[in-house]
Formats: structure tokens, sequence, C-alpha cells
């Protein structure tokens, strides 16, 4: 019998490094908000709990409108992540370990998860907002479904996280890092925040991110562009600047450095920097792009004249 | 299969402009973005505004099929980056809807409850 419950969930034990809690401090954040499920529709319920949570002033029924699949009787984990970033939030994906989670609490954030309440043959997806762990009671406090507070014992836990895959989200302010950062995640987060249109919130971001470090080319690339795309010039130019110091060889910051230097009208410095970023150019990769901004300076300059 | 291999091979090549269509709204041709250098730099193929066109077509009339309304539609394709959008076109049926529905039949649901009793599942709660 233990053979056939073993091949049935498939339930190896969870690994040391999941389940190991760094702190032995009991959390809960208590003002978290409560929206309780209505039917097949946790995912914008415990949506809307982290966007209010995070200072947005969402409502449960837009967020219904951004992201429920009636046919699906569901929500999709990149429809949650899409619609976050739709009210200027970064939906980072923590690692998939309880001591994350703990980290992201007392940092004040609750974490959204994906649990797996049945089994894989039987399935049964749920969307619940962890907003409190006790190390020493070996409970985890939700936000879930009808239940404003539902306890569950850590294990149970455990084994339903990680039959969601140990997917866990937070919404950061673009002011705000992580707990736990990883640097390529929570740079593509940026990314993904800019490239659909985010444009205020995304420049703010790659600002918090060149705070955090600040000798890294694409925080850096990231925030020029960012000054550069609300019309900073000078700021844009700086950074390009700082960029440039740090890596000489950086074609795609001196294109983009000869751009702002035009928009400024200072046509002989643009040139002397297009030159130069094709004189590095040397595998040709961004030759079109560079040749754009040569006949652009080109144009603007005889316009001015 | 054969049919769509061959199309995406023609768009390949009649391909010219690289997608950077959040970008593009605020900066001039010739400035390269940052999604596009860092792109780049991980070599990723970059792909045309056709195949994105399409793609996101296909994932529209997906949606309109589970009841989504048409108007909505268009606003969530918006709200989603390009490797979304790919991602639910090669893969819509695989993505996990997290919505507590569930199917149960007889010698599931009893396998299930000892399950439960035994703390692997937690299933039957209310939700």
């Amino acid at each position: 019998m233990p053979a056939l419950l073993l091949l049935l969930c498939g339930c190896a034990s969870i690994p040391g490094e999941v389940r190991s809690l760094p702190h032995n401090i009991s959390t809960e954040l208590d003002g978290t908000p409560f929206y309780p499920q209505e039917l097949y529709q946790c995912g914008p319920a415990a949506l809307t709990t982290t966007l209010v949570a995070s200072g947005v002033d969402a409502k449960v029924d837009d967020i219904v409108e951004k992201v429920f699949l009636p046919g699906r009787k569901g929500s999709l984990q990149i429809e949650l992540v899409a619609a976050a970033r739709q009210y200027d939030r970064l939906p980072y994906v923590i690692d998939g370990t309880l001591g994350a989670v703990q980290a992201e609490l007392e940092a004040g954030r609750p974490v959204l998860v994906l649990q797996n309440l049945g089994i894989a043959a039987a399935p049964r997806w749920h969307y619940a907002v962890v907003v409190g762990i006790d190390p020493e009671r070996r409970e985890v406090v939700l936000r879930s479904g009808t239940e404003p507070r539902r306890v569950t014992p850590l294990m149970t836990f455990l084994r339903t996280w990680r039959r969601g895959d140990y997917w866990g989200l937070v919404l950061l302010r673009p002011d705000e890092l992580p707990a736990v950062v990883d640097r390529a995640r929570y740079l593509s987060t940026i990314t993904s925040l800019e490239d659909t249109g985010r444009h205020v919130a995304a420049a703010e971001a790659w600002g918090t991110a060149a705070t955090r470090w600040p000798t890294d080319r694409v925080a850096l690339f990231g925030l020029a562009n960012a000054e550069f795309g609300r019309g900073n010039l000078q700021a844009a130019e700086a950074a390009y600047r700082q960029l440039l110091d740090i890596d000489d060889g950086h074609v795609a910051a001196r294109n983009n450095l000869a751009w702002t230097l035009a928009e400024q009208g200072r046509f002989e410095e643009a040139q002397l920097e297009i030159a130069r970023a094709m004189e590095l150019n040397a595998d040709a990769a961004l030759e079109e792009e560079l040749r754009d901004t040569e006949a652009q300076i080109l144009r603007k300059s005889g316009a001015a004249r | 299969m054969k049919f769509l291999k061959a199309r995406a091979w023609v768009l390949r090549a009649v391909s010219i402009s690289m997608v950077c269509l959040g970008f593009a709204q605020v900066a001039p041709a010739g400035m390269i973005s940052t999604s596009q250098f860092v792109e780049n730099e991980a070599r990723v193929e970059s792909l045309s505004r056709i195949e994105v066109l399409l793609a996101r077509e296909d994932v529209a009339k997906q949606m309109v099929a589970l009841g989504v309304q048409p108007q909505q539609v268009m606003e969530r394709l918006d709200a989603m980056t390009t490797a979304e959008l790919l991602e639910l076109e090669s893969r819509f049926d695989e993505q996990v809807a997290g919505g507590d529905a569930l199917a149960l039949i007889g010698a599931v649901f009893l396998v299930l409850l000892i399950l439960e009793l035994v703390g692997v599942t937690d299933i039957f709660k209310s939700i």
C-alpha cells in the first residue's frame, strides 16, 4: 500500500533547501486584505489581494475581465503576470523555496502561490496568497478561496505547492527589489514591463536596478534608454557615458548616445560617436541600426542648417 | 506540420523588421531598445512582425473560443510580451488554469480520500 501511494501521488520527499526556514520567527501580515472568490475565480481573487496589498486600487471585477478564462474554468499564470504589469507592478517569480517566501513576508509582501490541491491524476489547481508562516507550529497561513485565514500544516502546504512547481509570485513597486534577488530574472521582469508599454514605471525600475548594480551593463543601458524614452536627454547621455566608461566597446550604447547627441543638436559630436560605433561593430550585428542612425544624423544636421 | 514549417521559413525569409513594439512607440528607428540588446547578447532568434501577428491571431481565436469577450481579448493580448504570446501559441492546452475545477470518479475518489486522511492532499476542504 505505501508503494501504491508513492506511485499515485509521486510524493518524493521535499528537498531540504525547499523546506528549510532560515528564521525561527513567526511572521503574519495581518493587514493583507481578503477577497472571497466566486466559483473558479481564485486567480482574480488572489491577484486582487496581492495588488491591493502593494498599494494598487484594484477591483476584483476588473481583474476577472483581465485574467479569467471561462472555457478553462480558471486563470493562466501568464495572464496573472501580464495583468499585474498593467498596474505598474513588477511580477517577480521568487525562488521556489519556503525560505524565499519567508523573506518576502518579512519584507511585508504576501506571496501569490499556485497549488495543486489534488494529485497529478486528478488535479485541482488553486491560487492562494501566503500571508504568514509559523515555524514553531509548522503552519502556513493563507488567504484562500472563501477562507480569510486558512491555516495549513507546513508539510501539506509544501506537497500541494510542489505539485504547482513551487511557483510563487510577488508584486514589486518600481522602487522595490525582491528580498532575495536573482539579477537576470529581475532585469528581465523590467524589460517585460517596458515591452508592454509601461514606460514610466519601467524607467523608475531601471533606476532601481542601476542603483543596486551601478556597473551592470544591462541596468545602465536600460536606464539610459528609459530616460531617452521620457525625453530626458541629458540624463540619458550621462547614463550612456557611464556605461561607455565601463565598457568602451558597447556598440549599442554608442549608437544610442549618437542619437541622443543629435537630438540635442550636437551633430559633430554625434557623427564622431557613430563613426566610432561603426569601427567597433566588428561582427556587423547592428549594421542596419548604425546606418539608420548615421542617416538620421545627416538628415537632422542638414535640416538644422 | 510540414505546411507550418514551410510557412515559418517563408516568413523568416521575407522578414526584415525586428520586433520591439514597446520601444518603437517612443524611440525612433536606429535607436536600439533594451530588449533588442538583451536578445542580441543572448543570440535569440529575432522574429518578424508578421510571425508575431499570426501568433496573436491564433491565440485570440483560442481565447474567444474559451469565452472571452472579443473586445477584451485585444487588451489582454496587448498586456503580454512577445515571448508570452508565443508560449501560449505553441502550448495553450498545456497551460495550467488555476480555478479549483475538479472532476472525480468513484475509484479515484476513494484513493483521494485515503491520501487526504494521511495528509498528502488538501482537496476536500472548502476552497
